[in-house]
């Protein structure tokens, strides 16, 4: 995945996450019954909402850092795909899991998180670790 | 070469790990849904009970609602803030003897001596800790161990009880339907000094066995105190079991919407068994096997019949060994409870039950809602419930003005479909059969009330009569017809549940009757032979001097010792009357007499 392509699908995944929370307040304002009498799904919308922003968002600094640190392009491009996927994974399994749950815990979709955040996570660590191709230019 | 391997260890890195854990959760998926032990029906019979805090884990949204319940104060421990009287050295004295409350909230105690002890006897007739508590909405009682030959675990309900309306002490002889009792005398006394072993711990705990052995001893013992979870839901090890593995509950939401069988819940279930769970305590019953249940309890699973274990009490039941029909007091002559706790039979009488098909306690009911006090479902209107079966345009004289029943929104469906024939706790509760109001199938008998004149308190039953058959022709109602109000044959001729039942018609705001005139009335009750009569006098005074704005006389009426001194509360009786005016059918002394005298007649002794 090219360097631009990573800029242009994290700002993408911070602009759907935010326009989710519009979704959530819309849905408060408007009393439905869906949101508000279901605690678990409120919750599991909530973290879904602030998780995806907030890993775009955390996508936007991996992508200017994989550049700054000069990031072997072996790792570089599939260090963007795994954080975006991660991404996604852990902002999307909540809200799956909200959407379609039991009477007391999440639906399986929220197996997903777990999965997202360990690509995230070894992306991050793959990023502090991984010495660059060329030196960076003073 | 070199780029490829980098490429391969990069995915390894990135992808291995969340695609080992994807992989991981699929086969666990996949062998939990294969697994028939997760999903076969669970004999819940051979459950046993967790307790409340384990359902909290999984259900905190229900445990909440239950902490803030009634049922779950139903019996505490006696320390802290379970207790509700202060316990600060507070007397009663009732028939000859005085109680002292002391001890604090903490440590609460109490002590019954003879105002007049015989020479050379000993004074104190009890002297005990208070163990538990018992009740915590209308009235809180108290519980103390105390061995009178059922062994050192055997419990008593004391004699005294806290009334939290009136922040005051009442003797529990005053919360039933007997006579007041001879002055000094112990067993009246202490008449309602009620074993807790074999009677209270039924339908105030969870998993309740009184431990009865061979010796009449008792080793009770309760999964918990209270009504709690389990008492609606059955014993819940099972149910722990099988939810202990998290992709089972994972997969619970896809798996059925009937649950898992693991677990009652009694909102799934049909209006019948749904009654079961719930008439369990409120529906008074006989035991199959009443040794076995003093044993072990009464073996109920909520999800079962309750007919599998007991028999509802009704009008016409008999008891093996016991003449006649013990229980005919408690209903009035159609079968109706007069009493509460019977709200199962009343249920199952009404045609709307459809046998357990229709209408059940949860179309009314929940118990998990935000209100405590009667539970009902938020923005419960009965006219939204009834409405669910019988159209409002399809209902008799719906278009006329003041639409069906004629009396606007003033009166909803259980103004007249569910009046206030009930006496329990010291209040005059709503039935729970739903019937028509058929004042003229009643003229003429002085056995029952009617829903009509249980709200127009100076009407007679025919006036009744007559302005439903005018209604049904589209006339307006007549005017009073100069026969005797049915509220006052009753409230001055009834036997003690219908003199109760018409004071607190009095009293009710809703009654289209001057305040001062009922005021009047209720003055006449004052001086009943029965405790509980009198106190719905009192209590009904004090309503209406507060609603009047009469201050004065709502203190004279609170007065300590006016309630229960026979001097004080004559004079009081003679005061009211002066400044209240004549009581009900004042202009005929003869009658008035005639139905005192028939009060002796109709005498009853019932519990609560």
């Amino acid at each position: 995945m090219s360097p631009q392509r990573h800029l242009r699908l994290s700002l993408a995944v911070v602009a759907l996450f935010l326009a989710m929370g519009l979704w959530l307040e819309a849905m408060l304002g408007l009393r439905s019954q869906g949101l508000l009498a279901d605690e678990l799904r409120r919750e599991l919308l909530r973290l879904g909402h602030a998780h995806g922003a907030l890993l775009g968002v955390l996508n936007l600094g991996l992508a200017w850092a994989l550049e700054r640190l000069c990031t072997p392009p072996a790792w570089a491009g599939r260090i963007r795909i795994a954080a975006l996927v991660g991404a996604l994974l852990v902002g999307l399994g909540f809200v799956g899991g909200g959407l379609w749950h039991g009477p007391t815990d999440p639906g399986p979709l929220v197996l997903a998180v777990p999965a997202g955040a360990l690509m995230l996570v070894s992306s991050l660590v793959a990023v502090v670790l991984l010495r660059p191709a060329e030196p960076p230019s003073q | 070469m070199a780029t490829r391997n980098e490429g391969r260890r990069a995915s390894l890195w990135l992808f291995g790990p969340a695609l080992g854990w994807l992989a991981l959760c699929g086969l666990g998926l996949a062998a939990t849904v294969l697994d028939e032990s997760a999903w076969s029906a669970v004999e819940r019979s051979r459950s046993t009970a967790v307790g409340s805090e384990r359902c909290a884990a999984c259900h905190p949204g229900e445990h909440e609602s239950w902490h803030r319940s009634y049922h779950r104060t139903m019996t505490q421990r006696a320390r802290g803030e379970a207790v509700l009287a202060p316990f600060a050295g507070e007397q009663l004295e009732t028939l000859g003897f005085r109680a002292t409350m002391s001890g604090g909230r903490e440590h609460p105690h109490l002590t019954v001596e003879r105002l007049e002890p015989e020479p050379g006897t000993d004074p104190v007739l009890l002297d005990v800790d208070v163990e538990l508590t018992v009740g915590s909405h209308r009235y809180q009682q108290y519980v103390a161990l105390v061995d009178r030959g059922g062994g050192p675990r055997e419990r008593w309900r004391l004699p005294v009880a806290w009334h939290v309306e009136l922040g005051r002490w009442i003797h529990v002889n005053e919360a039933f339907l007997t006579p007041g009792g001879a002055w000094g005398e112990a067993e009246d006394y202490l008449r309602h000094l009620s074993r807790w072993n074999d009677n209270c711990i039924f339908c105030h705990n969870t998993q309740p066995v009184p431990g009865l052995d061979a010796s009449g001893r008792f080793d009770s013992e309760v999964a918990e105190l209270g009504i709690a979870c389990e008492a609606c839901h059955g014993a819940a090890s099972a149910h722990v079991d099988r939810q202990a593995w998290p992709l089972r509950r994972l997969l619970a939401g896809i798996a059925a919407d009937e649950g898992d069988g693991s677990i009652a819940q009694p909102g799934r279930m049909s209006a019948a068994r749904h009654a079961d769970v719930c008439g369990r305590c409120h529906g008074n019953r006989i035991a199959a096997d009443l040794a076995e249940v003093l044993r072990e309890g009464d073996g109920f699973v909520p999800g079962h019949p309750l007919s599998e274990v007991s028999r509802p009490i009704q009008r016409g039941s008999t008891i093996a060994g016991q003449p006649g029909e013990p229980f005919t007091e408690r209903f009035w002559p159609d079968g109706t409870p007069r009493l509460s706790a019977y709200e199962y039979q009343a249920l199952q009488m009404s045609p709307c039950h459809l046998d357990g098909e229709g209408l059940g306690c949860g179309d009314c009911h929940t118990m998990h809602g935000p209100e405590p006090v009667m539970q009902l479902r938020p923005g419960h209107a009965s006219a939204v419930v009834c409405g669910r079966c019988h159209e409002p345009a399809s209902l008799s004289d719906a278009g006329m003005s003041g639409g069906h029943g004629r009396h606007g929104e003033a009166v909803a469906c259980e103004g007249c479909h569910s009046p206030r024939i009930t006496y329990g706790l010291l209040e005059g509760m709503m039935s729970h059969r739903i019937t028509r109001p058929r004042p003229q199938d009643l003229r003429g008998r002085d056995d029952q009330p009617d829903a009509c004149t249980q709200c127009h308190v100076d009407r007679s039953r025919s006036w009744a009569a007559a302005a439903l058959a005018a209604w049904a022709r589209g006339e307006t109602p007549p005017g009073p017809d100069g026969q005797a109000p049915r509220v006052a044959l009753d409230l001055l001729g009834g036997d003690p549940i219908q003199r109760v039942l018409a004071a607190h018609a009095l009293t009710r705001p809703e009654a289209p009757v001057d305040p001062r005139t009922r005021m009047a009335w209720l003055v006449d009750v004052l001086d009943d032979d029965y405790p509980a009569v009198r106190w719905f006098g009192f209590r009904g005074l004090r309503r209406l001097a507060h609603a009047q704005g009469m201050p004065e006389l709502e203190a004279e009426l609170a007065a300590p010792g006016v309630m229960d001194d026979p001097g004080l509360r004559s004079q009081l009786v003679l005061e009211l009357r002066e400044r209240l005016g004549p009581g009900a059918l004042a202009h005929d002394p003869e009658r008035r007499e005639a139905l005192r005298q028939r009060q002796t007649h109709v005498a009853i002794w019932i519990g609560e």
